[in-house]
């Protein structure tokens, strides 16, 4: 372009400006749709019919406006058309003597046929908006739809987008997400949701609910990354809006603040977060230069705005402190970290998750040295939750490393590697194990950096539900490394190559999961059984059983040859695999030969002597059960006949939204599906292990959580009304003479009795018997074991279920739970095809 | 996608009901979260130059004080489509004048 032609510019002539009608149209509905819809709703009182009604109003835009030009309003103009539309539809419903008690309630005089009254009618109306928006928020996030529903319907209704481009965002088909908005529609229709915004104690639980969605669309804009569609990331700025919006609202609530100022303050770091090939870039490497200032200020008036809003912490107004924490840092090593520490002290006391306690172990580590994040990061290796996650052992990587042990680090930042789904990150992780390797060849000190903080909290949030038994034993265990023994198995002459694949798989994905340099013995049944679980704990059986079988040939053959050397001292602390009977400690000195020789020669001899000694010692009563042990926690995997069959998701939302439903039915049975435990720890919780807000009670007796979600929390509080004591869910009536149950299982305020697990079934038989092919109606264990087979359709990781569930074995599990599975559906509704997987996000900063 | 929508000297002087209107507008749109910033600017300024390396400052009154920015709205829209329909909204309220709507490049777009 020559000097000329910029001063001069683009010289077009826009006095009649060629203006695209369609992207008009779209911007105007997306500026307005919330207030419309929501107005709508307000006069025709079903969030279906109000969406279809503002869209004939766009249909109407499109019609009209390439003739007639735009008009100078264009939202009021849609605003009117649309209104219009709705009283024609009640006057004709009115007609059918359907309308009358909608007009009567909504337009407190009936509007008479002059368009001028009616338009004063309906200005009168447009008085309370912004409440109205807000109630439309209420009702599109409510608790009885899945989180999945109350997202796509948020979006539609009140952002105002498309459904394709809520397909193009969330990585789904648009049949999926038309699918999600039709069902939602028609589950907030027959559970009869008013129109209103909850008070009480309801509106603590339903306000949670909204937050919950805002931050699920921003997670999944976070987690967008460099390839994806736009749509992707501008899932934050959509969320940002939505939380803008939803605190104007309600500016009294701290945690609307707070959530606005945590992603604020996430957002303002987007520009940062990636290097230039897409690689993600850690908080303390990121150059602060890249963060948004202005977004920064936002964050801070609105963490400002949450505490003037008074009350307790919540775990955004904490989270959006501690990214304030980071904000405010000129330079990483500016960063405050006994505050983050002492705030995520405090959040680990609202928000007792996992993930959690991973990034308080973080933050000790920051502020207190390394060794106070890895006392804390090491007790959360048994955590079934974090296992399969991979900033576990990126965490406990870097500390590791901090603390000099490199060759350990280097195990863990390559099993993070391992577990990581996201490419650019899995390079990350190994150069890092890379650089462990070489600093540990050097002696050089290793000066790495924390892992990746940002993010940590929002994969899978799911409530540790008690821990599973094992853990990580003791480390640098002298003896032979995994990789090498299975490098020597597979070597061995006479395996055929069906025989070296099929091992192959099995054993280099264990190399993989454990660490190739994994010492043999550590290799415990607790450690195997985990990695088993999670990577074929779902398949299907002749796969499992074919693991299982290439397992227990390696653990036969590297304890027949002496491979192992168990020692009380230094084995690992589950003690399965240490023989009782072990002698003293291996020399150490002794290993490397051993280690030679055993593996280059294939055979048991070991030429050491101090080795052979110890080994030999034990190779006769320790060989065969090595063997066995390793592959104790495996069973074989039974007939498939016994397993129980999920429920059809249909049918079980048509279930929750029957209006003819009891209260006491409604609360159990969503109780039992969301938190998927066993009806007997669900009948015994009494009302005084509730948690309401943290949605959870502990089973006494069992000593577990069990934990649910927005649907059951919102049903809870009028089923417990003000009872304050005795068990949760009561008969009927009260017992009988002479048929006084136990003082524990009898209500102090009603005397009624704790409901048994025989009339519970019954029950839910009764309710469920049209459902039913069968035609006998469905067990309360069947329904129990549905949530679990729904969430492995999506992705839920078998370690997870059995978190989830309190099933301690993943047996059990197995039989009953196969991925990809699908449910048994009649004809009609129709089941939605199994997506992406997907875990429930927790918020983190 | 930012924008930045700004007015030039010679727009309408306000009275007090486009004050009134003006400022529900601007509460409106921060509150949906589209606003992000905005200001009035003082007719004129400094004038910086660069030349051969010497930088001059000269103080006003200019000639062509019409053409300076006076106002500006830093918005987030989701479309240039939608910064344009907000700009028309303002520009409603106001009467008469010009201005411009110009996409705001951030940090992300900038080469690493």
């Amino acid at each position: 372009m020559s000097g000329t032609d910029a001063l001069i510019g683009r010289v077009t002539s826009r006095a009649d400006p060629p203006r695209d009608e369609r992207g008009v149209i779209d911007a105007v509905w997306k500026l307005e749709s919330a207030r419309i819809v929501a107005g709508l709703l307000r006069l025709v009182g079903d969030v279906g019919l109000a969406e279809e009604l503002a869209q004939e109003a766009v249909l109407a835009a499109l019609e009209q406006w390439p003739a007639s030009g735009i008009p100078d309003n264009p939202g009021a103009w849609l605003m009117a058309v649309a209104k219009r539309r709705a009283v024609d539809h009640l006057r004709r419903e009115d007609r059918h003597g359907r309308g009358q008690e909608r007009l009567a309630h909504d337009l407190s005089t009936r509007p008479g046929d002059d368009a001028r009254e009616m338009d004063d009618i309906l200005g009168a109306v447009d008085g309370e908006v912004g409440d109205d928006v807000l109630r439309l928020m209420f009702v599109s996030c409510h608790p009885v739809l899945p989180a999945e529903s109350r997202v796509a319907l948020t979006l539609r209704l009140v952002g105002g987008l498309r459904t394709d481009e809520i397909a193009r965002a969330f990585l789904v088909t648009e049949t999926a997400v038309a699918q999600r908005i039709v069902r939602a529609k028609r589950a907030l229709a027959d559970a009869g949701v008013p129109f209103e915004v909850p008070s009480g104690p309801d509106r603590t639980a339903r306000l949670a609910s909204v937050l919950e969605v805002v931050y699920l669309v921003f997670n999944e804009g976070y987690s967008a990354t460099a390839g994806d569609d736009l749509m992707r990331p501008s899932l934050c700025l959509e969320a940002l809006r939505l939380g803008r919006l939803l605190a104007g609202l309600v500016p009294g609530e701290a945690e609307a603040h707070g959530l606005v100022a945590l992603m604020e303050l996430q957002q303002s770091r987007s520009a940062a977060r990636t290097g230039p090939s897409g690689e993600p870039v850690v908080l303390h490497e990121q150059n602060r230069g890249r963060w948004d200032r202005l977004l920064i200020r936002r964050g801070f008036a609105a963490l400002l705005r949450a505490r003037q809003a008074g009350g307790p912490l919540g775990p955004y107004v904490l989270q959006a402190a501690v990214a304030a924490c980071h904000a405010g840092a000129a330079t990483a090593e500016e960063t405050d970290w006994p505050r983050i520490a002492s705030l995520y002290d405090a959040l680990v006391r609202v928000l007792p998750t996992p993930v959690v306690q991973l990034n308080r172990a973080v933050a000790l580590a920051m502020a207190y040295g390394p060794d106070a994040g890895l006392a804390l990061a090491d007790t959360l290796t048994g955590e079934p939750a974090l296992a399969g996650y991979h900033l576990l052992p990126a965490v406990r990587g870097d500390l590791l490393a901090r603390l000099g042990r490199r060759e350990e680090a280097r195990a863990e930042f390559e099993r993070a590697a391992s577990l990581t789904r996201n490419a650019p990150e899995r390079d990350v992780l190994l150069r890092r194990a890379a650089t462990c390797a070489a600093n540990a060849a050097e002696g050089i000190a290793d000066i790495g950096g924390i892992g990746s903080v940002e993010g940590v909290g929002r994969i899978a949030g799911i409530g540790g539900v008690g821990g599973v038994e094992g853990g990580i034993g003791g480390v640098g265990v002298g003896g032979v490394v995994l990789g090498e023994a299975v490098r020597v198995f597979l070597a061995r002459p006479g395996l055929t190559a069906g025989t070296l694949r099929s091992y192959g798989q099995t054993l280099s994905r264990l190399c993989l999961r454990l660490g190739a340099d994994l010492p043999l013995q550590e290799a415990t049944p607790q450690r195997v059984a985990e990695v088993f679980a999670a990577e074929w704990g779902t398949a299907a059986g002749a796969t499992w059983n074919r693991h299982r079988a290439a397992l227990r040939s390696f653990a036969a053959w590297a304890a027949g040859h002496g491979l192992i050397s168990a020692d009380p001292a230094d084995g690992p602390t589950t003690g399965q695999t240490a023989d009782p009977a072990a002698g003293k400690a291996v020399d150490r000195a002794a290993v490397p030969d051993a280690r030679v020789a055993g593996l280059g020669a294939d055979r048991a001899a070991v030429p050491d002597v101090d080795r052979a000694a110890v080994t030999g010692a034990r190779v006769a009563g320790l060989g065969a059960d090595w063997g066995t042990e390793l592959a104790a926690a495996l069973d074989r995997r039974p007939e498939p006949r016994g397993r129980v069959r999920p429920i059809a998701r249909p049918h079980l939302e048509d279930l929750w939204a029957r209006p003819d439903v009891a209260p006491r039915e409604r609360a159990l049975w969503l109780l039992l599906y969301e938190s998927a435990a066993p009806a007997e720890w669900a009948l015994s919780l009494d009302v005084q292990d509730l948690d309401l807000p943290g949605m959870s009670a502990v089973v006494r007796g069992r000593r577990r959580r069990i934990r649910w979600e927005a649907g059951t929390a919102a049903l809870l509080p009028p089923l417990v009304g003000d009872r304050r004591r005795g068990p949760l869910f009561l008969t009927d009536r009260r017992p009988g003479p002479g048929r006084a149950p136990a003082a524990a299982d009898l209500c102090p305020h009603t005397g009624r009795s704790r409901l048994s697990y025989e009339r519970a079934e019954h029950l839910f038989k009764r309710a469920t018997r049209d459902l039913d092919p069968g035609g006998e109606g469905y067990t309360l264990h069947r329904l129990r074991h549905s949530r679990l087979a729904h969430l492995a359709e999506d992705g839920w990781t078998a370690p997870m279920l059995m978190s989830l569930s309190g099933h301690t074995s993943a047996r059990t599990l197995r039989e009953l739970v196969r991925a990809g599975q699908p449910a048994e559906v009649t004809a009609d509704p129709p089941c939605p095809p199994p997506e992406r997987p997907r875990m429930p996000a927790r918020p983190s900063a | 996608m930012r924008f930045l929508l700004t007015t030039t000297g010679d727009s309408s002087a306000p009275d007090e009901a486009m004050m009134a209107e003006m400022g529900a507008f601007i509460e409106e749109m921060t509150r949906s979260g589209v606003l992000l910033a905005t200001g009035g600017l003082e007719p004129g300024g400094v004038r910086m130059t660069s030349r051969g390396g010497e930088v001059t400052v000269t103080d006003g009154p200019f000639a062509e004080s019409k053409e300076a920015i006076v106002s500006f709205a830093l918005v987030e829209a989701r479309s240039r489509e939608e910064a344009i329909e907000l700009a028309r909204r303002f520009w409603k309220i106001v009467g008469d004048g010009q201005g411009a709507v110009q996409q705001v490049f951030g940090p992300e777009d900038a080469p690493r």
